[in-house]
């Protein structure tokens, strides 16, 4: 297989990052209905988890980055055990604390990670031309781990009862799914892209700082491919990070780089904004709709209402 | 912890609870009447407290006196922003309302960066350093200011929702939307107008913030966390809840800076409200909610 080089390699490794965690993201945001606020908290968990676990154990990070998910996951279990167990607000609060609530545990914890002056990692024994290639295969990996995941999901029993959840939490539980239960389910494994996907990028980046793995754009990414790319459909997210993020990488070259980043950042926000109020439904199910010339909103009367009870 | 030091903690704990109060209070009303919790609340209060800053040094308008410039205009803004986009959408899909409130926190960090800088800002004044002692105790004016400055607010609003139709209408809606709009509630009109001043509060709390705190564009992340502690635990959509969590916060968080260490002060929000969401989700004066009619 031939590569491309430099720019573009680098461009692609993040392109498929990201699409592997949106991917996972919509596990929870998309079947399940339930849209997480604070992936990179568990991004950041995991890129400091594998640090840690190389500086002080000399673990190297391709090895532990498959355990360093599971950790997320079993994180995200518990926070899935506070806040999924009814239906209310609790999992937009929990999620929205919780990456401040991380970076905050970090920075304080300064004896273990360094605090603010953050941790450096050995680098990889690699010629400097060919270090990116693992990277780029591990991040292919977890992308293609991802939609299997997804497509095995959505083909089983469970995947049904996530759906079932989306559409009508109530009759969900009425027909026999154990709704908690598969909640919690959904999203550790939603978060398990996230923590190995830091993993991974705390060696590619040989370091890493509270500021540094706990950046709040990359859970924007990953909503805005999410819903762009449409919400509940396994290629949906795939699609919205491979238009997404070239584009918003394109971005950061346009404007001056004094406020490069806190633009970044606005239009990233207007451009969440504009799809949620243009294009919820996502580019792949507003074609499916054009072609079948449904009603723009054919979900029943009920349904809708549903909606607004159980999510928020 | 000596007792002089305990009841210095209460007092600042206690002046800084009320200005927490008053940053919450838009926070549950907007989540009473709309069930959505307003994700860019504390980008809103920051957004007013730079506008305070730039009103300050460019005109030397003084941060109390921007608190009255500043509420008509996030009064006028909020109803706008309700009228215009979160009220249709809200009315389709809460998930996405929320996802559209974390939108504007993000556009407000990103302007805010790209106009101020994102380093750290205060708003001094002259009477900043100012303070003076009661017996033994130490208290700092601009705390005082901004807890006076908070109380009259709240009673204000407090007054408007027991006494007037409209204050009965918001509690109707915020109690049972659909029982309120059977009596006659124009529940529509009165979302927007809640929403509204909800926001024009977070802008009145805008200039406070800036007077008492240092600030810069992502600090909304810290307090929107604070305020969610404090709502949760007073119990979502509960104003009087609200009041009463933000003084125990306020003096935890003063207990805890002392007794343990400054950096871990934040912390105790947390602690709370992860501990409140285990324990007893509906908060203190929370009602559970109920799962359909």
């Amino acid at each position: 297989m031939v590569l491309p080089e430099g720019f573009y390699l680098d461009l692609l490794m993040f392109t498929f990052m990201y699409a592997a965690m949106s991917v996972g993201w919509d596990i929870m945001g998309g079947y399940a209905g339930y849209v997480s606020l604070g992936h990179v908290g568990f991004f950041g968990l995991g890129s400091y988890a594998a640090a840690l676990l190389l500086v002080h154990l000399g673990l190297p990070v391709f090895m532990t980055a498959p355990l360093v998910g599971l950790m997320a996951s079993l994180l995200g279990a518990g926070l899935g055990f506070i806040s999924l167990r009814t239906r209310g607000p609790a999992f937009v609060i929990v999620t929205l604390t919780f990456t401040y609530v991380a970076q905050l545990l970090m920075l304080d914890l300064k004896s273990v990670t360094g605090g603010s002056q953050g941790l450096f990692l050995p680098l990889l024994d690699l010629p400097a031309n060919l270090v990116i290639v693992p990277f780029y295969y591990g991040m292919l990996a977890l992308l293609v781990i991802a939609i299997l995941v997804s497509i095995a999901i959505r083909r089983s029993k469970f995947g049904l009862g996530l759906i079932a959840i989306r559409e009508d939490e109530g009759k969900a539980e009425a027909s026999g799914v154990n709704t908690s239960l598969y909640k919690i389910l959904a999203f550790a494994i939603s978060v398990w892209f996230a923590g190995t996907a830091g993993a991974l990028h705390a060696q590619y980046l040989n370091y890493v700082d509270p500021d540094l793995a706990f950046e709040l754009i990359i859970t924007l990414n990953l909503i805005i491919m999410s819903l762009f790319g449409s919400r509940g459909i396994v290629w949906g997210p795939v699609l919205g990070a491979f238009i997404i993020y070239p584009l918003s990488a394109y971005l950061v070259f346009l404007v001056p780089s004094r406020v490069a980043g806190q633009v970044h950042l606005a239009v990233l926000g207007i451009v969440l904004v504009l799809v949620v109020m243009f294009l919820p439904d996502g580019l792949i199910r507003s074609y499916q709709g054009w072609r079948t010339k449904r009603p723009k909103d054919g979900r029943p009367l009920e349904a809708r209402a549903s909606i607004v009870e159980t999510a928020g | 912890m000596s007792p002089g030091l305990f009841a210095q903690s209460l007092v600042l704990g206690v002046l800084t609870g009320g200005m927490y109060a008053l940053m919450a209070a838009g926070l549950t009303l907007i989540f009473g009447v709309m069930k959505v919790i307003n994700v860019a609340h504390a980008a809103m209060i920051v957004m007013g407290a730079y506008l305070s800053l730039t009103l300050f040094r460019h005109l030397g308008i003084d941060p109390l006196v921007s608190v009255v410039l500043l509420v008509p205009v996030f009064l006028g803004l909020g109803a706008l922003v309700q009228w215009g986009v979160v009220n249709r959408l809200a009315e389709r899909d809460i998930t996405l309302t929320v996802l559209m409130t974390f939108g504007f926190a993000i556009i407000l960090e990103g302007l805010q960066g790209a106009i101020w800088t994102s380093s750290y800002q205060g708003i001094k004044t002259a009477y900043s350093l100012e303070s003076f002692r009661l017996f033994t105790l130490y208290v700092p004016v601009v705390r005082l200011i901004a807890a006076g400055v908070s109380l009259v607010l709240l009673a204000g609003l407090y007054l408007m929702l027991t006494f007037t139709s409209l204050g009965r209408a918001i509690r109707a809606t915020i109690q049972n939307r659909t029982a309120a709009q059977l009596v006659g509630v124009n529940v529509r009109l009165v979302t927007t107008i809640s929403f509204a001043i909800g926001i024009a509060i977070a802008g009145a709390a805008g200039p406070l913030l800036g007077m008492l705190f240092t600030f810069y564009p992502a600090t909304h992340w810290l307090w929107i966390g604070k305020l969610l502690a404090i709502v949760v635990l007073g119990g979502l959509g509960s104003l009087r809840g609200a009041f009463v969590a933000a003084m125990l916060l306020g003096i935890a968080e003063q207990v805890t800076s002392v007794t343990i260490a400054l950096d871990w002060a934040p912390m105790i929000f947390y602690v709370f409200l992860f501990g409140v969401l285990v324990v007893r989700p509906q908060g203190l004066f929370g009602t559970v909610e109920r799962q359909s009619l």
